[in-house]
């Protein structure tokens, strides 16, 4: 049986990764498993479990979780590697590949030691790091992981570069991967950015901010391209509203005008900030756009914070980006090469 | 378009939600409708009573045995849709709902004026409101309104959008004595909508001006069509309120409407030769000078008064509302001369100093009203101790009947002495002032309404079949497949190209080795450019680097240009960086185009460069329907024009060639409706043609 853990930063497309290469295997005949040892929640698991069939519950497919204040309970290190290993145990039992999914980054966890690579030489798992490139710094980030990740003793199949914006692709054949090459780490797959994939949903935007949803409960399937804040006057307003396409668009909730103006540009969502109820217009006219309205309780600036935290996350019932999750794997990754490394 | 008449001349009206208590606007109208002299049927419906106002009443509308013309609705907003579906059945086919209760109280209302549309619409009902005040006919009468009182006989007609100052207008006209034709309330604008009414008064005898107050319009493309056309036959004065930003963000939030820009309703209106107003005011100053005076046939303006001091504010205006001093011809002067005493002042000011009785102004205006250079008089009168402004009123009202074609109004400067001969005028429709500027200013707006209309539409509108489509569309396309709004350079010089709109050429690199073998191709010297639809303004975040001479220069270029974007705009990545050819320096212009939310593309012309927003040297026009003669007249408008003409001995610009290139602009934006935005900044005139340097487009996806 192999072990194949992946790892890369929040945002870096873990779960589609995982979705993809899982399916991929199966095609292939191959019997697949899904871990994730250390999670936020019970999402990843619930899809995967469906996707794979699997018999064992969710609380040993995922059996521990790490909030941000693990640490207030104590140093439970040898307990917490028990059960890390009495699920993955009963997880691996009859299959030939069991995919391991990092938590939010590799090192949580890293003070009790219990990081990702630590768990991946436990497990005895080879690693797979994902690069999610803005720029040459974090082409440095992912050097220093892989770096760490080998020095560890963990054997490192190589990198897949995710959510590739198109500008980027060509920098990254001309200069990154043959800097990699030259270090010695093999690059298994540049996957351009895919909106099903990158963008998070309406849905999604709801559940992190909370507040009450004035209207629209039947789009929150919407996706969120592109986030702006609406705080300018409105003429000098509409030519940025204009190169945003599917924008969240936050503004205060007595700004009719701009709300409004929104609504003629493409939106996929509209927050209303500062607990300001909007004009019953404004709500006149996203019903008929069918534009979800959402009323937050806090201000602009605290609500563009917690978006940040925000990312594209795949559920079960969203066969378009599952099957765009296959379909990444299998066009622009090295996949018969991970399986074959593997073997 | 639909026939209106039996809204304002019906044989028979029902009135729904009729009542016999007398604090029910159901009551209320019943008697409006009696007490105006409506002649027709009236028939009063009301499940509960008997007799309304001594009428017999029927429990509903398909009661009534006769036909009904004209049905007024009253009663709450969930009745409606029945009380509608009864005026289909009985046939009735005008309809005006009083109602509140609709669109604007949020999205239940909206639903249920969708539903009461689609009855409209099912029978082919025409329907006013709902949610408005209702409607009056003088001439009729009719009064269909639940107003307090009725407006005098006029030839003035209202719409407003204002429920609350329509009724507050009748209420004060009657203190100066103005009368109305007819009078509109538009409420929620459903159905029947501001353009209707105005195309409905357009061919009304008895209506001499149209006024309006309006909030927002229904449907930009449609109203200018019709007010264009309406303009032609009678002055249209509009009061468009909503014109700040506070009055907007007020207007959006009242109407549910965004409103379209102020800039694309000030030259939507002044291409359509409607009047704007703009205070209450000066809608009604307009109104009283349009209905009462004749219109002047040139912006020469005489000026007769009896105080030296009071003339010379007079003459300021003038000039500073863009009319002119009259100057008289030879005989007038020496009339003048002959009859004035040797201290007056026979020059324009004529002043017939402070000791004139009516017949010195009897006289001086005479002699100016009958000057050809003349086109229109203010008399100004200020109170001396031998003044009688009562017998200088009755002179001005004999001249102005042996000179009815020239306008007159007046100013009489004063209070209490004078109060009765400013009456004495106001009754025999001469305009009465107490200060002059405002009826200057009136005279402006006659003056400018005239040589709109007398100079519209000459000249074909533009039209290039040597122009590629196609390949504007296959650009299109694969800008939208890549799920961008905003067009690289690259992109948008190509664009242009295909338009004839001659662009410097523009290509992209991803590298600096491209960047290098590119400017080897162009020739040096050349520009980087950062390229992505990110950024707007590409100077401000060190994005471009200008003057280019060599490979080491473009090499070190290339990767300052990344390195200052990634600092300003850490979340921003570029496509590239573009490269184009260095142009010689020429006149800077900018040719600009937004799409505004009523009126469709606005283009814009003007002194270009990034001083553009500072030195704001810019003039507009709807691009359509824009013709070559309008093109000029843009232009012209301009401090660029002087420029262009050559401005202290540079040589002169090729006119005719920028001419051209607004007009493809135009034609791009007008074939091609996914443009929202388009910027040609800065564009370079030479004596002999331009380049168009930088090529901005954001397409709606």
């Amino acid at each position: 049986m192999k072990n194949l853990y992946i790892m890369g930063s929040a945002g870096s497309g873990k779960t589609a990764m995982a979705v993809g290469l899982a399916l991929k295997f199966k095609q292939e005949g191959l019997k697949v498993a899904y871990f994730k040892p250390v999670s936020q929640g019970y999402e990843d698991a619930t899809l995967m479990k469906e996707l794979l069939n699997m018999s064992a519950p969710l609380e040993v497919i995922s059996p521990t979780t790490a909030s941000p204040f693990y640490l207030s309970r104590g140093n439970r290190s040898a307990e917490i590697l028990a059960t890390i290993k009495n699920a993955y145990e009963e997880v691996s039992r009859g299959v030939d590949i069991v995919i391991i999914d990092s938590a939010i980054f590799p090192h949580i966890m890293g003070t009790l030691g219990l990081d990702a690579p630590s768990l991946a030489l436990e497990l005895k798992a080879q690693a797979l790091y994902l690069i999610n490139i803005k720029n040459d710094y974090s082409l440095d980030q992912s050097i220093f992981f892989n770096q760490y990740i080998q020095n560890k003793g963990v054997p490192l199949l190589g990198n897949i570069f995710t959510h590739v914006p198109r500008p980027i692709q060509a920098k990254i054949e001309g200069v990154y991967k043959p800097l990699l090459d030259e270090m010695g780490f093999r690059t298994l797959g540049i996957i351009p950015r895919v909106r099903e994939l990158s963008n998070p949903s309406v849905a999604q935007v709801y559940e992190l901010l909370g507040g009450e949803l004035l209207t629209g409960e039947a789009n929150l399937d919407l996706l969120v391209e592109d986030i702006m804040v609406g705080a300018m006057t409105i003429e000098s307003a509409l030519g940025h509203m204009r190169r945003a396409n599917n924008k969240m668009f936050i503004t205060g909730g007595d700004r009719a005008d701009m709300a409004l103006a929104a609504l003629e540009t493409s939106t996929s969502c509209i927050i209303l900030t500062g607990g300001l109820y909007p004009d019953v217009k404004v709500i006149s006219r996203a019903v008929e756009k069918g534009v979800p309205v959402i009323l937050v309780h806090f201000d602009t600036y605290h609500a563009i914070e917690r978006l940040s935290e925000l990312s594209g996350r795949i559920t079960a019932s969203h066969k378009e980006s599952i099957q765009k999750a296959l379909e990444n794997v299998e066009r622009y990754c090295d996949w018969q090469s991970i399986i074959s490394s593997l073997a | 378009m639909a026939d209106l008449t039996p809204l304002f001349h019906p044989n028979s009206v029902a009135i729904v939600g009729a009542s016999n208590k007398p604090d029910k606007i159901g009551n209320v109208i019943v008697r409006n409708v009696i007490d105006c002299g409506f002649s027709g049927k009236i028939y009063p419906i009301n499940p509960k009573e008997p007799k309304i106002a001594g009428l017999p009443c029927y429990p509903s509308l398909v009661e009534v045995p006769d036909k009904i013309d004209l049905a007024i609705i009253t009663v709450p907003a969930k009745a409606c849709l029945d009380v509608m579906e009864d005026c289909g059945k009985t046939n009735i086919k005008h309809v005006i709902v009083i109602t509140a209760g609709f669109k604007e109280v949020g999205p239940e209302g909206l639903e249920l004026e969708k539903k009461l549309l689609f009855i409209c619409k099912k029978y082919g009902i025409r329907m006013v409101g709902p949610n408005c005040v209702g409607i009056m006919d003088t001439h009729t009468p009719l009064n269909a309104t639940f107003a307090v009182g009725f407006p005098l006989q006029g030839d003035i007609a209202f719409i407003s959008q204002s429920g609350a100052m329509l009724v507050s207008i009748m209420d004060w006209s009657k203190t100066i004595g103005l009368g109305f034709s007819r009078v509109f309330s538009l409420g929620n604008k459903a159905d029947l909508n501001e353009a209707d009414f105005i195309n409905a008064i357009a061919d009304d005898p008895l209506s001499k001006v149209i006024l309006c107050y309006i909030e927002d319009v229904h449907n930009g493309k449609h109203f200018l069509e019709v007010v264009s056309k309406a303009a032609r036959k009678k002055p249209v004065i509009i009061l468009k309120s909503g014109t700040s930003q506070a009055g907007a963000q007020a207007a959006s939030s009242h109407t549910g409407a965004l409103a379209g820009s102020d800039l694309a309703y000030e030259t939507a209106f002044t291409q359509a030769g409607i009047v704007r107003a703009r205070t209450m005011t000066e809608l009604f100053d307009l109104a009283t000078c349009f209905s009462y005076q004749p219109l002047p046939k040139g912006d020469r303006v005489a000026i007769v008064t009896n105080a030296g001091g009071p003339g010379i504010v007079a003459s300021d205006t003038i000039e500073n509302t863009g009319l002119s001093m009259a100057r008289f011809e030879k005989e007038t002067l020496d009339a003048l001369r002959a009859y004035l005493p040797t201290e007056a002042n026979i020059y324009n000011p004529v002043d017939v100093i402070g000791d004139a009785k009516a017949d010195r102004y009897s006289f001086a205006l005479e002699a100016v009203l009958k000057d050809p250079y003349v086109d229109s008089v203010v008399v100004m009168v200020c109170p001396t101790a031998v003044t009688d402004p009562e017998a200088i009123a009755e002179e001005v009202i004999r001249l102005h009947q042996k000179y009815p074609e020239k306008p007159i109004l007046t100013s009489y400067i004063g209070g209490v002495s004078l109060a009765k001969g400013a009456q004495r005028l106001s009754q025999a429709k001469i305009p009465v002032f107490t200060f002059p500027e405002p009826a200057i200013q009136a005279i402006a707006g006659m003056v400018n309404y005239t040589r709109r209309i007398d100079s519209g539409a000459e000249g074909e509108a533009i039209r290039f079949d040597d122009v590629d489509r196609n390949k504007v569309k296959a650009i299109f396309y694969d800008v939208i497949r890549d799920r961008r709004s905003v067009l690289l350079g690259s992109e948008a010089a190509a664009v242009a190209e295909a338009y004839k709109i001659s662009a410097a050429p523009v290509r992209l690199a991803t590298s600096p080795d491209e960047a290098v073998n590119l400017s080897l191709e162009m020739g040096y010297p050349v520009v980087l450019k950062v390229a992505s639809p990110k950024i707007m303004h590409k100077t401000d975040v060190g994005g471009v680097k200008i003057g280019l001479n060599n490979e080491q220069e473009v090499r070190d270029a290339f990767i300052e240009i990344m390195e200052n974007v990634q600092r300003y705009l850490p979340n921003v990545i570029p496509y590239g960086i573009e490269i184009s050819k260095m142009m010689p320096k020429g006149t800077e212009l900018i040719v600009g185009m937004t799409r505004d939310m009523q009126f469709g593309p606005l283009i814009a012309f003007g002194l270009g460069g990034i001083y553009v927003n500072l030195l704001k040297d810019v003039s507009f026009r709807l691009a359509r329907g824009i013709t070559h003669g309008e093109i000029a007249a843009m232009i012209a408008e301009t401090k660029a024009a002087t420029l262009l003409r050559g401005y202290r001995g540079d040589k002169p610009a090729d006119m005719l060639s920028i001419i051209d290139m607004v007009a493809r602009a135009a034609q791009l934006i007008l074939d091609f409706e996914e443009i929202s935005e388009m910027d040609i900044n800065p564009v370079f005139a030479y004596p002999d043609g331009y380049s168009a340097l930088d090529i901005k487009i954001t397409i709606e996806i």
